[in-house]
This record gives structure tokens, sequence and C-alpha cells, in this order.
């Protein structure tokens, strides 16, 4: 068959090239046993695929039915460039499979020693045991023990066996998605098994359902009217929405036009929007660290940094989409997704914002056609920015006091430049209970009731039409509390740049935001 | 959103300069070119005038001392200063605008208001559109009785379309409208845009003198003037049809008005304040559209960008255009589309005002 699961077996990269220039395939979608493209790359040995999948956006620790990683697949067909090339964008090294089995195990029983090595330099336990109680060096003879045991012990590795230990149900493994998803983009009304309604906003309604065997969101639109001139226009736009080609943007799976409704699915995101996760949860007492903060604008950044570089082809004009913390959000594993299916479609709520707070004065006065958009968005990630700051944990806090009644949750990042494993946790009593998000280190913390955050949405007091005109005409702007981090302050100022040409472009702030992860 | 309905080019009004004769422009061409430019021009200028003039098969101007009149025949005829009258020239200007907005779409264009209508073709095709039933009539007539069996026709159902029959009656008559007569024709414009609502302002209490001319006897004649009034005061050109308790309202109960205009008003700053606006005149303060936008935005929770409207209307397609954005907006948070047309409201049509401004009243009253 020809498909992007053979050319990534053949090594036909200019092929696969091709493919993925298509926005609307899916990189990080798997076969028939959930092998993504990146697992069969790394299979067969093929470099330049391997880099231009990783390059492109592919998860790094994807995971295949048994749970093997691309690392898993590399390392026990022997490619050791390739080993080295996930090593180098951090990959999970202990990772294990459905067997318990690390990278480490098969390099060491298919004899690969310099594999081997280069798995233990990177940190990869020598004595962690698998389903059967072996550990890597029982898997292998002669001399590589010994070099192994003696590397471990350079790296201060513990020697004693690390006990097997089933992690798969606290929701560590990131499968490569159903094909399914970015197959069929119109789709069957019939075929959505709706069965919750989540939310009704003016945009229309929003239901949860199944949908071949995948959780679905599906919006249904509100239109006053599904005349052929709306229904030709929303299929026109619809297909722009399918963009299944960035780790940062959630693509509108299909769609279905069956007059009266027009409905647009996309997957279900069990962490919801970034606004309910910062707004809505727990209570509405949500902090998150420092660099969860920066982690989760990071993101969006990337996202919208490759949305721009889409509207610059005349052909890929999107629908209108509006950056606010509401349009983005949260997939299983904490990262940040732009929501395409929140893109307003041309005939949608004309002449009403529900929104002004996120946008720019400008676009609150000139037409579309007349605005730049990419200065427009960098205004809206600036006011998103000050959401996620006001959201932080003063940081002498976070040092001096303890925490009390955790009930935590480890979450492993999938995405490849990354991984920091994510700590969940809800604290406190039923009184002070607080959703708590960090990255990298366990986070210490003791919300006093009175110090739990208040809720910080954008000119909360005012009503759409008030800080609309108030933004657009006298001035209003969004002020910077005491207690947010100076960086993060100024990195807020330079993107609300009054001056719309003065503002800078996401990729410019790109390498600010990397910067400030370290 | 434009308005619903395309406009017709507005009259071109010709350049002056051409008749005061060669523009600095000329005079530095060459003697050659210049003279070019003049063929080119008059060609123009002819070409114009033989597709802008009236194709009237009569056209010589009669001169009055040429209508033969019978023993004790009476022939009214506006007196020519009536015509200078502002106010008539006034609305001269809003019906042939009328006319032609409702003609656009069938590239029909009236410049004059008696030279062009006489013969019926115009008058036949208004009518047509106005009730939208297409009338049996030939579609052109040169000759002069053609003419006169078609506009007896259209007359017959323009008397129908007003009063239920056909039966004449004495403001206009084939011979009145055919003679040019623009007493006539003024009075049956202007019972057409009454009867089917036009769109338009009508100025109000417009006269005109009327000199009636009659033979008492061979070579004896005797006139007498008189005041005719075309337009009368009106209070009711909005609605039209189904009778509400607005129009009770107004007819029976003047007093209980101020009442309910007083409650509207309170409503409306209730929310408008919000946004530092008041409004102290109902009648006067919402006809431009700017404030209705402001409110819906105010009473559903979201922001009308700037864009979409016009904050400080210059004219009145601009004032049209922000009433008729306000409706959309009403319609697509689930109101019921107003009866009035964003015309009544622009035109200060007080009872059209009114029941939108209850409508929002009647649903939002409870919102803090």
């Amino acid at each position: 068959m020809e498909d992007i699961f053979q050319w990534c077996r053949e090594g036909n990269a200019l092929q696969v090239r091709v493919w993925l220039d298509d926005t609307e395939h899916d990189m990080n979608q798997g076969d028939d046993h959930d092998f993504s493209p990146l697992h069969w790359a790394c299979k067969e040995g093929h470099q330049k695929i391997v880099e231009m999948l990783i390059r492109r956006g592919a998860r790094i620790n994807v995971t295949n039915m048994g749970d093997d990683t691309p690392l898993h697949l590399a390392a026990a067909h022997g490619h050791r460039p390739i080993v080295q090339l996930l090593l180098q964008n951090r990959v999970d090294v202990n990772f294990t499979n459905a067997h318990g089995n690390s990278p480490l195990h098969y390099a060491c029983f298919w004899g690969y020693s310099a594999i081997a090595e280069d798995l233990v330099l990177a940190g990869a336990l020598v004595s962690l045991a698998n389903r059967d109680g072996d550990t890597p060096l029982d898997k292998t003879r002669g001399q590589l023990i010994q070099r192994l045991h003696e590397l471990a012990v350079q790296q201060g590795q513990e020697m004693k066996k690390i006990q097997f230990k089933d992690q798969s149900w606290l929701g560590t493994r990131t499968r490569s998605r159903d094909a399914t998803l970015s197959r069929h983009k119109g789709i069957n009304i019939n075929e959505l098994a709706l069965h919750t309604r989540i939310a009704v906003t003016p945009s229309g309604e929003t239901w949860r359902g199944r949908w071949q065997k995948n959780d679905i969101v599906a919006k249904i639109l509100a239109v006053r009217e599904c005349s052929p001139r709306v229904q030709r226009d929303f299929n026109e736009e619809f297909p722009k929405l399918r963009i299944f080609s960035h780790p940062n943007i959630l693509p509108v799976v299909g769609c279905c036009i069956s007059p009266p409704s027009l409905v647009v699915i996309c997957q279900y995101m069990s962490w919801g929007s970034l606004y309910s996760l910062l707004h809505g949860g727990a209570g509405g007492r949500v902090v998150v660290d420092a660099a969860a903060a920066v982690r989760l604008a990071h993101d969006v950044a990337r996202g919208m940094a490759y949305l721009h570089s889409l509207q610059k082809d005349k052909d890929h004009q999107l629908p209108q989409y509006h950056l606010n913390s509401r349009h983005i959000m949260i997939d299983e594993d904490l990262t940040a997704r732009i929501n395409m299916a929140d893109s307003k479609f041309s005939f949608q709520e004309k002449g009403r914002m529900y929104a002004p707070a996120w946008m720019a004065p400008e676009a609150l006065q000139r037409p579309p056609a007349r605005r730049n958009w990419e200065a427009c968005h960098m205004w809206s990630f600036a006011v998103l920015l000050w959401e996620l700051a006001t959201r932080e944990v003063p940081t002498k806090e976070a040092s001096t006091v303890t925490c009390i009644n955790i009930q935590g949750r480890l979450l492993r990042n999938g995405s490849n430049d990354f991984d920091e494993i994510w700590y969940v946790g809800i604290f406190g009593d039923d009184q002070t209970t607080s959703l708590v998000l960090s990255l990298g280190k366990p986070l210490i913390i003791k919300l006093q009731p009175e110090q739990s955050s208040v809720a910080q949405v954008p000119f909360a007091d005012l009503s759409p039409m008030e800080c609309g005109m108030k933004i657009a005409l006298e001035g209003l702007r969004i002020s910077i509390p005491p207690g947010v981090s100076p960086h993060i302050s100024k990195l807020i100022k330079i993107c609300m740049n009054e001056d719309i040409g003065k503002r800078p472009s996401f990729n410019m702030i790109l390498p600010i935001l990397e910067k400030m992860k370290k | 959103m434009s308005s619903p309905r395309p406009k017709s080019p507005r009259t071109p009004v010709l350049p002056k300069k051409e008749d005061k004769g060669e523009s600095f422009w000329d005079k530095i061409g060459t003697i050659g070119r210049k003279k070019g430019i003049k063929e080119v021009q008059e060609v123009q200028a002819e070409g114009k005038y033989a597709i802008d003039s009236p194709g009237s098969p009569n056209a010589p101007e009669i001169p009055p001392e040429e209508y033969s009149l019978l023993d004790n025949e009476e022939r009214a005829i506006i007196e020519p200063r009536s015509l200078e009258d502002p106010r008539v020239k006034e609305l001269i200007q809003v019906l042939i605008e009328w006319i032609n907005d409702e003609l656009a779409m069938q590239r029909i264009i009236v410049k004059d208001i008696s030279e062009d209508l006489y013969d019926g073709q115009v008058l036949q095709k208004l009518l047509e559109k106005l009730a939208e039933k297409k009338l049996d009539v030939p579609e052109v007539t040169q000759s002069e009785e053609g003419q006169r069996q078609k506009l007896s026709v259209v007359l017959k159902e323009v008397n129908k379309a007003l009063y239920g029959s056909p039966k004449p009656v004495q403001k206009w008559s084939v011979d009145s409208v055919h003679s040019k007569n623009i007493v006539s024709i003024l009075h049956l414009l202007v019972a057409l845009a009454r009867q089917f609502r036009a769109p338009v302002r009508l100025p109000e209490n417009v006269r005109v003198n009327v000199v009636v001319v009659k033979k008492d006897a061979p070579n004896q004649l005797s006139h007498r003037t008189y005041i005719e009034d075309i337009t009368t005061t009106y209070d009711d050109l909005g609605m039209k049809g189904e009778r509400d308790a607005f129009d009770a309202l107004f007819d029976h109960a003047p007093d209980k008005l101020q009442v309910v205009k007083k409650s509207l008003v309170t409503f409306v700053n209730k929310h408008l304040n919000k946004v530092n606006l008041e409004v102290m005149d109902l009648d006067t303060q919402f006809h431009d559209g700017v404030h209705l936008c402001l409110l819906m935005g105010l009473l559903e929770g979201f922001f009308v960008p700037l864009y979409d409207f016009h904050l400080t209307p210059q004219d009145f397609d601009q004032k049209v255009h922000n009433v008729a954005f306000a409706f959309e907006l009403m319609q697509d948070v689930g109101l019921a589309k107003p009866k009035a047309r964003p015309e009544d409201i622009v035109n200060l049509d007080l009872k059209s005002t009114l029941r939108v401004l209850y409508n929002l009243f009647t649903k939002y009253k409870n919102m803090a």
C-alpha cells in the first residue's frame, strides 16, 4: 500500500517530505498497531526521515500498542546514529514497554555495545527490572556487563535492583493517534454519538461524543439561517482548519454539513481549555509555577508562529482566529494547543465580539482586511502571558511553606523538546483546594485561603461592550501586579507595544521564551 | 452590511465648467489637439443629450396660448412661482429619488417628474414593483393613443390599489397626467408613496398655488387662484397594516405616551450609562442607529466592533446602515425581525422607534 508508513519503511524521503508539507496530514498518527511514522523510520534506520519528523514536531515518546517508543525500536535494531539523535532530543531513556523492558534491555540483549554505552551515558538505568525481574545486565553477556557496570558506577547509579512497577495506569503513555482522525473530513452526522452537552455559547452548542471509537467534541454552530450560501462558505473554509502538522495546533477533525446543522468536530481534551484550567478548575484556584507558565506560553507561541507561517502563503488564508485562553486547549500531556475549531467562520458572529479583553485596540476598530494579524495576535498573547503570570505562585511562598494533604499525579510530557515531568497536585482541604501545576520539580506550597489567587480574568468586572469601548477609545490597559517576575513583565510590555509596527513576531519571541525556560 | 436595496446613481450633475468654455488645459494643448478635444466633447454632449432627453413624441412645447379650451372648460395650471418654492422642490426631489431607488434594478432613471412620467411607462414599472404584480399592458408604446390606453390601465390599477376600486378619482386622470399636469402627478406619487410605505420622509404641509383658467364665453377667459395641499401632516409614516398597542396609545391616550417614553428612557439609560452615554429624547436620539448598536452589545454581552457601524454617521445612508445593522444584531440574538424598516427609524418615526425599543424592553427589562 502506498502510504506514509510504507514510505517511512522504505526510506522514501522525498515522498515523506511531500506528505508532511500537507497540513492535513497528521505525522503523529499510527497504523494498525499504532506504529507512528517515527517508529517505522527508527526501526528501519532511515536517519534523514527521523530528522525530518523530529524537526516537524513528531512526538518523540509516542508509543505503539506494545508501548514501545521509537527509541526501543532504534536500540533493538542497532541504529546508533538514530539513537544518538533521539537522545539529543531528550527522549525518555528509561521508558518501559508492555514487557517492562527499557531500550537498554534491547540494546543489551542484541549485543549492541556502543548503543548500550550511549544509553547508559544518557542516564539509562542498568538495574531496572522488567516484568520477569531481569535487568539489562541480566540480558547481556561477556565483557559488556563489566563495561556497563563501570559506566553506571561512574554515573553514580545505585546498583541495587529496581523492582518492576506497573505504571501504565498512571496515564504516562502517549499513544500515537488514531489515524481515522485525520482521514475523513466529511462526517455523517448520524455517526456521531453525542452524549453530554458541555456548554452553550453564543457561537453554538458544544457536545461530547464518540466517533469511530474516538472521544470527540462536536460544536453545533449557531447560525440564524443555514442558507446554501452559508453552507458553501462553510464547506470552503473548514478544510483550512484541518491542520494536523503541528504539535501545538489542535486541528478540526472534520465537519458535518446537514442543514440546518453545521457541526465542527475535534478531539476531546480532558483538561479543557486553558481558560478553564486557569480560572475554572478546582474552584477557581489554580496555581502554576513559573516554569509551567513559561512552558504553556512557549507552546502557544510555537503554535502561533506556525499558523502565521501558513498565513504567509496566499492560498492558505485561515478563517479568523482570535487568540485568547478560551481558544487554547490543553492536551492530556499538558501541551497547550491552539484550537482551530474556535476559529470564526466568515458567516459567524458578524458584528459581535465576545472577548474584547484579549483583543488589540486596533482590532476593535479596524476591519479584518486592514489589520496586521500577527501584531494583533501578539497583543492577545501578551494578555495571555499576563493571565498565566497572575496565576503564578509568589516564589518566596513556594520555598518556605510545606504542603498539606497532597494527592499528586505525575504526568510525563511527551513532546519532543522537553522531557520534564509535570507535577499536578490537588492540595489542601475542602476549603482551600487548589490545583497546582509544576514543571520539573515538585512544587511545595501551602495556600492560605486569603492568599489563594483571585480570579485574574482580564477586566472581569466589565461587560464586553464596556471593556471594548474603554480599550478602543479610552486607553484601558491591563496593569501588571507586583510580584510578577521581571522577565515576564518585560516580555508582556514588549508584546503589547502600542506601536503596532514595533511589536515582535512570534518567531522573535520564541528564543526569549526558550531562554526563560532554562 | 449594506442597505438592502442597491442605490440608483444620482442624477449626474453636469460640470459647470463645460459651459464656461475652455479650461486651463485646453489652452496649453496644441491647436490641432484642442480642436480634436472639442469635437469629441461636442459629440459626447450630443450623444448624452440624445440618451438623456425624454423621448417625447410631442416634444415641442405648446405655449399656453395654444391651448384650445372649449366653452366652460376649466384647466388648472400650477403657478410657476410655486415650483420655485424650496419645499416643493424638496418634495419633488424626494419623490424622484424614491422612484429611482425602487426602479434601480430595472435601470430606469427619472430626472424630471412630469416629462418622464406622463406616458405611463415609468408609472407602470413603479406600480408593478410596488404592488408586486405584472400589469397587462404593452411593453412599449410610441403613439399617443397607445400611451393613453396604457395610462388608463395603469391608473385603474393605481386606483384599485389605493381605494379598492378602479373608479376614476378627482385628483388625477388620464388627461391630467398625460398633459403633464404636475399637480396631478404629485398627488398620484404622494398617494402611492404613502400607500406603499415608501422609505422616505415626505416634507409635510407642502402647498402649491394653482391657477384655474376657465373659458366663460368665446374669447373670454377668467381665472382664479387657489391653494392646493399636496402633503399634510403625517404621524403614521412607519406602520401600516395590523394595529397594535402603540396605535391605540397614540390615538387614545397621548398622556400615557409620556409615561411609556419615560420608562423606556430609564431603561435605555440604565444600560447606556455604562458606556457614559445618556439619552434625553427618544424622538431624536435613536434615529442614527448608534445608540441601538451600542445597546445591543450592552444587553447581549458582546462588543460591537467599531468598524461595523458608523460611530458618527454623516448622512442618511450611514444612518440607515447603522439601524439596519442593529436590526441584524437583534435577529442574530433571537429577537423577532422588527416590523419597522430602518428608514422609518432614520426618518424619525416615533412610533417605529418606540416599537423597537419596547421589544428590547420586554426581553431585557429584568437585566441589571
